[in-house]
């Protein structure tokens, strides 16, 4: 079983987000770079599939040199070996990015590719997808518990307030969520192992596509963050009853909550 | 979002930038270790720490250890984060591959145990003592016994301990009573008890292998009569299966002050009289042994006792940043000011600079022991690793009794800066302190740690160590001359330095002469006059790489990290080592009154 993860390096949760000058991308010197925690659910799910057979895991990812880091703690929770891709200058969209993640993975071996449903810094919730359907593989999202048999994939995925078990012949893409598994840490054998893996670099030019149809056809046009917390407001009111009632009235008129 | 337990570009500043521990890479033995690895290794540890072992850390204070009929249980959350430590094969990590370990040099591992020892030090106990139980094997035992245990308890699959205390026998080990008789098949059968036996038992691993010190018949009495014994909980057959119970009997644990979540067992060797052991090494030579092991353990409490700190403090500059009360002291009369947060009043300032330079200081010294050994590790000259080993040798009481002293005082600014809060336990501090206050008495206590290098180091090589010590020192003085930012602290410094060799040559000259108990009554205070010099190097040295840094030009947030260096440094040096002068003059005048006052004039009768 050939399986690709793929991979995005993203600025950590924990890491304070401010928005650069140009108004349009966020200051990068102080990010804390992490792997995009639901790719943390597609290696250990591509880990787990390989411990149960055979085959191998390799990691896909798009990113400048340090986005190495993030495939290296990958490499170091056990998958066998990495291919980044180096945009240079180009900056890519969700369709872009898929575009060419899917060329590349059309010179790769693969019978199942796992991703995140979506990465935490821009939630686009399109590469996956729009991978699957460049390869014109079938493709199932929102994944949280799945299991191989006889060339097909089962697989159970979120909706409203239930799951709906889908089963899809490999090749097969599928994207991961919460609850789907635990993430391994990484163990110190691991660590000493992961740089002895090999990573491939490959420029984006070598993937042999039209680089005018990559740039972004999306824009971002501007960034704002989100409101800052209001102070908190304390009803007023003789009884608990008048206290209540003022709650109501601001739930449903002031806040439309209710 | 804050930083917890300890500052990771401190911890990178002080692997790479004031030890190069990158380049011990270039060497055969370190080749693994280039400085991704290192980084990626911090990262991993810091993670599992964060994540993991940090949750268990109030858990397992509130919990506590339980005893009932013989059987120990730790705290039920601590059964998740010992496995998860094993399988990520951490507890072994400077040790020989080949039974288990991973050939990572000590300074390395030392800042993975920062993060693991300042997530919850009273679980790291359970596979800090396993560790260096398993090096008394390494070094002291048979190719046999070796093979019995030596995989297992560097894999963690059974732990470790370490019995010298007795009721009767504690800074005294000399004085112990447990007895060793030779049995026909060349076992000896053990009895004795023991009491203060850190992790001696509980449930998290199937078998417990305890070192033990007692005295095989007729030993001369004293330190030269003691023998060490590998006396493991369930008997070990020589093909590495397990046989019964070896008679190791749990009697009751403690109840402490802090790490509640260690056992600390009172264990009954022998009380049916079927207790076995295996001398390891040779007999009588129990002493030797345990000295040999010592550097390490006291270093290591000098670990805990800084991740203690280290918690602590960025817990209270955290809280200072976002705690508002009071208006800021310029507009202390205007009532229209809003109030500000508490980092503003200079009092606070005063706290938070005093913890953090203590907290780099202590963490650069320590390092600093551990990158000493990592040198001799890979250094063919035996000149050269005789230096090395002298250097270690003279800074390990200060390792463990200074930096453990001061641990304890930064972690009562640590209350302090949260005001009443530090005080009541639904936040950390409190426990952070409790937890540290041991780290002053086990492993030979603060005054133990005193007398040693007064009576002991200082002296030691007919001096050499002190003095190759203070010229490692005058290379940074000398550097720091060439910092305009510098030159007028590092004048200081240079200063106390002088003052602190003609302290030691006095001290050491009245220890020789009658007045030899009034020396040893300013043993302490001589340590701690020691070790703020030895902050005071470590912060100038810390400066003249971030002064250097500075210069080049560096990103914001680095920046920010070279700026606060200087201030550590120039603080120490100017503020806090004109009070260590004081000190010094007190040495030397060497009053008598602590060792001429009559028992009874005490008072309190």
């Amino acid at each position: 079983m050939e399986i690709v993860v793929l991979l995005k390096q993203v600025p950590s949760t924990e890491s304070l987000v401010e928005i650069a000058a140009d108004g349009v991308s966020i200051k990068t010197d102080d990010i804390k770079w992490v792997m995009n925690p639901y790719d943390e659910l597609a290696v250990e799910e591509a880990l787990k599939i390989r411990e149960s057979g055979e085959g191998q895991v390799t990691i896909l990812t798009i990113g400048p040199e340090k986005a190495v880091e993030a495939m290296r703690t990958a490499l170091a929770m056990g998958a066998d070996k990495g291919v980044r891709i180096d945009p240079g200058d180009l900056r890519l969209d969700g369709l872009g990015t898929a575009k060419v993640l899917a060329a590349a993975l059309k010179e790769m071996p693969y019978d199942l590719i796992i991703a995140g449903h979506r990465a935490v810094d821009d939630d686009n919730y399109q590469a996956g997808p729009a991978v699957a359907e460049l390869l014109g593989i079938p493709n199932i999202s929102m994944v949280i518990k799945q299991d191989i048999s006889d060339g097909k994939i089962q697989c159970h995925r979120t909706v409203e307030g239930g799951t709906v078990v889908i089963e899809s012949p490999l090749p097969a893409l599928i994207t991961t969520q919460r609850g789907l598994n635990e993430p391994r840490y990484a163990s110190l054998p691991g660590i000493m192992k992961a740089k002895k893996k090999p990573v491939d670099v490959k420029p984006i030019a070598d993937l042999g596509l039209d680089e005018n149809a990559l740039a972004g056809k999306t824009t971002i046009a501007a960034l704002t963050p989100p409101p800052e917390r209001k102070g908190g407001r304390v009803l007023d009111g003789d009884t608990a009853q008048d206290k209540v009632t003022a709650l109501v009235n601001a739930l449903r008129d002031e806040a439309k909550a209710i | 979002m804050a930083q917890l337990i300890a500052d990771r570009r401190d911890i990178d500043f002080v692997l790479h930038e004031q030890l190069n521990v990158g380049e011990l890479s270039k060497h055969e033995k370190f080749a693994e270790f280039n400085k991704k690895t290192i980084d990626l290794t911090i990262s991993e540890a810091r993670n599992l720490s964060i994540k993991e072992i940090l949750p268990t850390r109030q858990l397992g204070d509130q919990e506590g250890c339980r005893f009932e009929g013989g059987k120990v249980t730790v705290p039920e959350c601590f059964h998740k984060v010992w496995d998860l430590f094993l399988e990520g094969e951490w507890l072994a990590m400077p040790e020989d591959p080949d039974w288990g370990g991973q050939g990572m040099p000590r300074t390395v591992s030392m800042a993975a145990g920062d993060y693991f020892n300042g997530a919850n030090y009273a679980f790291m106990m359970y596979p800090g003592l396993t560790h260096g139980a398993a090096k008394l094997v390494e070094e002291f035992g048979t190719p046999k016994q070796k093979e019995m245990f030596l995989k297992n308890m560097f894999t963690g699959k059974w732990t470790g301990t370490m019995l010298l205390t007795e009721p009767e026998a504690g800074s005294d080990v000399g004085a112990l009573n447990a007895t060793a008789v030779k049995n026909d098949d060349g076992t000896y059968s053990i009895s004795g008890s023991k009491i203060f036996i850190s992790s001696g038992e509980h449930d998290l691993a199937e078998n417990i292998i305890h070192p033990v010190l007692a005295r095989i018949e007729g030993a001369p009495a004293g330190t030269k009569g003691i023998s060490l014994f590998l006396v493991p909980k369930i008997w070990v057959n020589e093909d590495g299966s397990l046989a019964g119970s070896n008679d190791v009997v749990c009697t009751g644990i403690e109840e402490k002050m802090g790490i509640h979540a260690n056992s600390t067992c009172s264990l009954t060797l022998g009380g049916k009289g079927q207790c076995r052991g295996l001398l390891l090494g040779e007999e009588n030579k129990g002493m030797r042994a345990m000295f040999l092991m010592m550097n390490e353990a006291r270093l290591l409490v000098g670990m805990q006792g800084l991740s203690c700190a280290s918690a602590s403090y960025l817990n209270a500059v955290n809280y200072a940043r976002e705690r508002v009360q009071g208006r800021n002291l310029l507009q202390m009369m205007d009532p229209s000011t809003p109030p500000v947060p508490i980092i503003q009043h200079p009092d606070v300032r005063r706290m938070l600079l005093t913890m953090k330079s203590y907290v780099e200081g202590m963490r650069s010294l320590l390092y600093y022991v551990g990158f000493l050994g990592d040198q001799i590790q890979i250094s063919d000259d035996e000149t050269e690793k005789v230096r090395l080993q002298g250097l270690i040798d003279l800074l390990i009481p200060v390792c463990k009794g200074y930096v453990t002293d001061k641990a304890l005082e930064v972690c009562s600014h640590g209350i302090q800066v949260y005001g009443g809060y530090g005080y009541i336990k639904e936040y950390p501090q409190e426990q952070l302190l409790r937890d540290c206050r041991i780290t002053m008495i086990y492993e030979g206590t603060n005054g133990i740690q005193a007398m040693d290098l007064l009576g002991r180091k200082l002296g030691m090589n007919k001096g050499k160590p002190i003095l190759d010590l203070m010229a490692e020192i005058q290379k940074t003085i000398a550097e720091a001359k060439q910092v305009d930012h510098l030159k007028e602290h590092a004048a200081k410094l240079e200063a106390a330095l002088n003052k602190l060799a003609e302290t030691a040559m006095h001290l050491g000259a009245t220890a020789m002469s009658p007045k030899v108990l009034a020396a040893f009554a300013f043993a302490h205070p001589f340590l701690e006059a020691s070790g703020d010099v030895l902050m005071a190097w470590m912060l100038m040295w810390r400066a003249v790489l971030a002064a250097e840094k500075l210069e080049q030009g560096t990103k914001k947030k680095d920046t920010a990290f070279y700026e606060g260096q200087l201030s550590s440094a120039q603080f120490f040096n100017s503020v806090m080592l004109p009070i260590t002068i004081g000190k010094m003059d007190s040495i030397l005048a060497t009053h008598p009154a602590a060792v001429d006052i009559t028992e009874d004039a005490f008072g309190g009768k």
